[in-house]
């Protein structure tokens, strides 16, 4: 393309700069810093009482979830900027691609969940009482749970959980493989075909959108919510696709901010797109708390013995604390400070906020986990095994990050055959 | 009040934003504080050009919201604990989590119109009239595809004279004078 119609040429350098190296180090290091300190809580939790391991576990699911959550959910806002169009979605696109193709480290950090959360039963009651009867005459569940173990067991049992994830893993793997492949591809392409690349991206996004979403229902019953099988709500994965939409965006603005420092992200990431995806977080802030909120109203209205005891296990006992704490990260911090339009526009602030969302992001995960268990259910108490939610999430991310890192430097940062890149070059006024 | 009569002040007219957002930001720079720039569409590097920071609609939409906010929780509060208390399935007469629903939508409404009024009002709205319509390059070009930078001559650096020549050298289309 010719660039000298641009008030500013493509950067000459067009990969990731080399301090992206140093973060996959510095990544690396916190990684295995992490890892060492969620052994010694396990050990010291099993020492305390008996749920050390179990703990680590649940920890795992966090941060699996977390990293799951930034992987995929990549990938749903990749196929959205591709249907949406827009100068944030031309900017944002390498990123995110790069996130995409973590998938794999993704599925391997969700082997331990698969297998000894489900396999084995360490996770998931459904799986550890899977003979209900015997559990229910001993003592060691409730009427309330052996009905729904019993009665969801052709969709909650160990099989199926196996193949309906790995069949979704197997469909995303493939859709990724396509963005990816195409993006290169049409960047390769020696003329535009405007029309021809829109189109073939519109196709595969369009219907990957809608397969996504459902099938994202699927898992995060699947993963999540069957921890506490008494319970059910339809909104729960709906919940998960916008958290993802919240989380991602957080950790593409942290990644544009920190690559800004040099080229060529330095003079392609402008104020005005800055603003945009700062907006588009506010968006998803506020879709973020109505759902969570409605969801909440909803089953407070009812007040129905079927779904109300999942909000007292995760009010009463103190648990209101870390309720109360979950919107204030969620909501209100990021609500109160995105709704000043200076903020968004300055570098640095609004990278406070991307941290306080993406700290919510886990916070929340330890609110939707870890009261489904007995010991902590309406019983919030300090064990060793609580810092689990923080350790593992910390490692698991961390080593996520290193992944990313990597791939992030494997392609040029903007992708050069797009109409919008013209207007991204220009100056930041002048977008006539 | 007479009306007032003579120069409302100098105007130059640009083919595009960037040729104006360059003549208005050297103005600014000249030290030209009385001025506005028009143009057929948004163009917000303009108002920061001629040193618009700030306006106070936010505010007012700030506190429309938060009245409204405090209006209709107060007033469900009223009503439900002291007014007309009703026993609803056994829960609590101060129930929030009902009263946040009507609330919001308070906040969203009160927000909205303090913020369309507030806007009217704080630009002195509505002015059925303006003395830049009294050139007429402006009535051809203002809505369509022409940029105006209009130097007032309230300012203390405006001398007729030294200011038309400052424009000129901004090489816009023309410069013509502006009648009350």
């Amino acid at each position: 393309m010719a660039n000298e119609q641009f008030s500013k040429g493509l950067p000459s350098t067009p990969g990731a700069p080399a301090f992206v190296d140093l973060w996959r180090k510095r990544a690396l290091i916190v990684g295995v810093i992490f890892a060492v300190i969620a052994v010694i809580l396990a050990f010291l939790g099993q020492a305390q009482d008996q749920l050390g391991w179990e703990h680590l576990l649940r920890g795992w699911l966090a941060g699996y979830m977390t990293c799951f959550n930034f992987c995929f959910g990549a990938m749903a806002l990749l196929m959205v900027q591709y249907l949406s169009g827009g100068k944030w979605g031309l900017i944002i696109r390498r990123p995110l691609e790069a996130m995409t193709r973590t998938w794999p480290i993704v599925i391997l950090f969700f082997m331990p969940i698969a297998v000894l959360g489900a396999w084995y039963g360490r996770l998931y009651p459904w799986s550890r009482y899977a003979n209900w009867s015997a559990a229910l005459k001993n003592g060691a569940i409730s009427i309330d749970m052996a009905h729904a173990i019993r009665w969801k067991a052709p969709m909650l049992n160990a099989k199926d959980f196996f193949w309906v994830s790995f069949a979704c893993f197997a469909i995303f793997a493939l859709y990724i493989i396509r963005l990816n492949r195409w993006s290169v591809k049409r960047d390769a392409d020696p003329e535009p075909h405007v029309a021809y690349w829109r189109v073939k991206f519109e196709n595969l996004s369009g219907f990957g959108i809608v397969l996504y979403s459902a099938l994202l229902f699927i898992l995060v019953i699947y993963w999540v919510m069957s921890l506490d099988p008494t319970w059910y709500s339809t909104v729960y994965g709906f919940q998960f696709l916008v958290a993802q939409a919240y989380g991602v965006l957080a950790l593409t603005i942290l990644t544009l901010v920190g690559l800004s420092k040099a080229e060529p992200i330095q003079s392609t990431f402008r104020i005005i797109e800055q603003h945009d995806l700062g907006k588009l977080c506010f968006a998803f802030v506020m879709l973020n708390i109505y759902l969570a909120f409605a969801s909440f109203l909803i089953i407070w209205s009812g007040n129905s013995p079927e779904e109300i005891p999942w909000y007292l296990d995760r009010i009463r006992g103190h648990w209101g604390v870390i309720a109360t704490l979950d919107v204030i990260f969620h909501w209100l911090i990021p609500f109160s400070l995105l709704l000043s339009r200076d903020l968004k526009r300055i570098k640095s602030r609004l990278v406070i906020v991307c941290c306080v969302m993406i700290f919510a992001r886990i916070f929340d995960i330890f609110w939707l986990i870890e009261p489904n268990f007995r010991d902590a259910a309406r019983n919030l108490h300090l064990s060793w095994g609580i810092f689990e939610y923080a350790a593992m999430p910390g490692a698991l991310i961390s080593f996520w990050l290193v992944y990313y890192f990597t791939e992030l430097k494997r392609r040029p940062l903007v992708a050069t055959n797009d109409p919008h890149l013209a207007e991204i070059l220009e100056h930041d006024y002048a977008h006539a | 009040m007479p009306l007032p009569e003579g120069l409302y002040g100098l105007m130059a007219e640009f083919d595009g934003p960037t040729q104006l957002v360059h003549a208005a930001k050297a103005a600014h720079h000249a030290g030209y504080r009385r001025m506005d720039c028009y143009t057929p569409y948004p163009v917000e590097e303009a108002a920061e050009a001629i040193g618009f920071h700030r306006d106070e609609v936010s505010l007012v939409c700030l506190i429309g919201g938060l009245l409204g906010l405090a209006a209709m929780f107060g007033l469900e509060t009223w009503v439900a604990v002291w007014a007309y208390p009703l026993n609803i399935a056994g829960r609590p007469y101060f129930s929030w989590p009902a009263f946040l629903v009507p609330a919001y939508e308070w906040t969203i409404l009160w927000a909205g119109l303090s913020a369309a009024f507030g806007m009217l009002a704080l630009c002195g709205l509505p002015k059925p009239y303006h003395p830049v319509f009294n050139a007429p390059n402006f009535r051809n070009g203002a809505t369509s595809d022409k940029f105006f930078l209009c130097l007032e001559s309230t300012d203390p650096k405006f001398e007729a004279a030294e200011t038309r020549s400052f424009l000129e050298a901004q090489s816009p289309l023309s410069v013509v004078e502006v009648e009350y």
